[in-house]
């Protein structure tokens, strides 16, 4: 499943670029996020992913590589996981790239999102949507957060 | 080693009185136990099959006070109280075969046998519950029931000439 | 295999509430089994307390009285598909529960059950909501009604609350010139779209338009917009204005694209079943 988004921040690049490392702070975005730890500064981090859609639960924990860094500009990576309980596995490709339109920072990314195993039972659609919504609440955090950080 | 032994012992059991074949059978079962399993495994009547395991093929049709239910997707302590029909028990006691049993065989209602018990019960609670249906009420009725070999024609077939010859008339 | 668990055989909803509240998210509400057990096999849920609720009194019956008709949460489909009362005052309930999934999950399935899964690919909620039903929902302290559009609010989501029990569902009696229709679309297991319309017939007009589209997108949905389209036309005004309620119904469904077709699809689906359940019950 392929996510484009886009957000205008009305904050300055460095200033995004800086939040993007502040692990804690950033994975706080990410609704069902939480336990981030830095592994390798810059290159590795783990964090524990846990989506709820009706009943049905996952807890990924998941380790996050960064592949490629071009400062201020571009992140990509990756971040892969699995939940044993259920017999599923999560593997998300992150394209980020940041632009600078005046003051403020445009932040687009790209997300392959590959949902494998017993939840996809639950239905392509369910989970794609589910996919969507996590990434728009995501994108808003991040806006809201550097916003409100005077 | 039998599951019994096994168990700890703090574990819940719920004792289950039930007619199954018409004879009375007493055992205890633990609450997620699944009828298809006791019926196979615990009591041996090895007819009823688990084939989709999700309620859609009918292989595991058992029925329960004359309905037919999934045995693959019904907790065994359902049936306290309750009587229950497997295929073994379709014919009489002294092994007469049930007009079902008899019309499946000379109209060619089966091929590998595979569907064949669940097929044989649903058409019987069908028949008990409307001695007389249309195709239409039969095909809708046995919707559930599921097929790879025969093509439905020789089932439909089977199951008309029996309900003929239950209602009475000459096949 | 299923996963050990208690079981939990309460005799009552305040019981069922008590239970619920005390254990929360590790107990679940177990009645015909045939939407949680298969989630249960499948190991994605388990709970460590199924609470039975099938002995609880009085939720197993279909009534009618004082131009109300009340069917008990634990009424089966297969209870409400022979049901003589619906037969006469609600045919369209009686077809559509008739074809609900097959005669061996209707026979253990229960209406509630169904209600509060709130499966996406489900048919019951979308007539539900087009016939002005009404959910009770009981806790220990006390009842309260949920209309069925406010009931769905996301796939696998009621607005039930966490230690609520739905123990009824109430529908005003049809007059002698309502109308009503469900009609669905699929040929995978589960309905791919339903549509349903309920409506009454004075003279040459049509009122109290009543439009709900479901199975297509994530919750069974009314759409108001295109009841407004159609309310207080002539029967062939409202024909004719069909393609264009269709249209706006098939939006409202909030189509997901997957396995059962595509968003596109659905909506021009959508849009078809409208037509003909409309025909259905004008001419």
């Amino acid at each position: 499943m392929q996510f484009e988004k886009q957000i205008e921040i009305l904050a300055p690049r460095e200033k995004v670029w800086k939040f993007i490392w502040d692990i804690d702070r950033f994975i706080a975005c990410v609704p069902g996020c939480k336990d981030a730890k830095t592994v390798e500064e810059g290159k590795r981090y783990s964090a524990t992913m846990v989506e709820k859609v009706g009943p049905f639960k996952v807890e990924f924990p998941t380790t996050i590589e960064v592949l490629e860094r071009e400062e201020l500009s571009h992140i990509k990576a990756q971040a892969s996981g699995a939940d044993n309980k259920i017999g599923s596995r999560m593997k998300i490709a992150l394209d980020v790239n940041l632009r600078e339109e005046g003051n403020n920072t445009v932040v687009s990314f790209i997300a392959g999102v590959d949902i494998l195993g017993k939840l996809a039972a639950l239905g392509h659609g369910i989970i794609k949507r589910k996919a969507d919504q996590v990434l728009d609440e995501f994108a808003q955090a991040v806006k809201t957060t550097l916003e409100g950080d005077k | 080693m039998s599951k019994a032994m096994t168990r700890p012992a703090d574990t819940q059991t719920i004792p289950v009185s039930f007619t199954l074949n018409g004879r009375l059978q007493e055992i205890d079962v633990e609450p997620n136990e699944l009828l298809l399993d006791i019926v196979r495994d615990r009591l041996g009547l090895t007819g009823a099959k688990r084939s989709c395991d999700v309620e859609v093929c009918g292989a595991c049709t058992l029925l329960v006070d004359g309905r037919p239910v999934s045995a693959c997707t019904t907790l065994a302590f359902e049936v306290r109280g309750r009587s229950v029909m497997t295929i073994e028990g379709l014919a009489a006691d002294d092994g007469k075969l049930h007009p079902l049993q008899e019309a499946f065989i000379e109209h060619g209602g089966f091929q590998c046998g595979f569907c064949t018990p669940g097929m044989l019960l649903a058409s019987k609670a069908l028949l008990d519950e409307n001695p007389d249906p249309t195709e239409e009420e039969l095909k809708h009725f046995m919707h559930g029931n599921l097929c790879r070999c025969t093509g439905y024609k020789k089932i439909i077939e089977s199951i008309m000439a029996a309900a003929k010859l239950m209602r009475g008339n000459s096949a | 295999m299923l996963k050990r668990f208690r079981l939990e055989e309460p005799e009552s909803a305040a019981e069922v509430s008590e239970l619920l509240g005390r254990f929360g998210d590790s107990a679940k509400i177990y009645a015909g089994g045939t939407e949680l057990l298969l989630a249960m096999k499948e190991g994605l849920i388990h709970y460590e307390r199924l609470i039975n609720v099938k002995r609880l009194k009085g939720l197993g019956e279909v009534a009618g009285n004082n131009g109300t008709i009340k069917i008990g949460a634990l009424c089966t489909h297969r209870q409400l598909e022979t049901s003589s009362l619906l037969q006469e005052k609600l045919p369209s309930l009686v077809k559509l529960e008739h074809n609900v999934a097959n005669v061996r999950v209707r026979q253990a399935g229960s209406i509630g059950g169904n209600l509060c899964f709130a499966e996406p690919h489900a048919d019951p909620g979308t007539l539900l909501i087009a016939l002005g039903a009404k959910m009770v929902a009981e806790k220990t302290s006390g009842k309260r009604e949920i209309s069925a559009e406010d009931f769905f609010v996301d796939a696998y989501e009621t607005s039930l609350q966490a230690d609520e029990l739905l123990t009824e569902i109430c529908l005003p009696t049809p007059g002698a010139n309502s109308r009503s229709a469900y009609l669905k679309f699929g040929y995978l297991e589960r309905p791919s779209v339903g549509v349903a319309v309920a409506l009454t017939l004075n003279g040459g007009t049509v009122n109290d338009v009543k439009i709900a589209v479901g199975c297509a997108g994530p919750a069974p949905k009314r759409v108001a917009e295109a009841e407004a389209l159609l309310n207080g036309k002539s029967k062939d005004e409202a024909v004719r204005l069909l393609p264009q309620a269709g249209a706006i119904a098939g939006r409202a469904s909030q189509a997901m694209s997957d396995l059962h077709g595509a968003q596109d699809y659905k909506e021009h689906i959508v849009g078809v079943l409208l037509k003909r359940a409309f025909n259905s019950i004008v001419s």
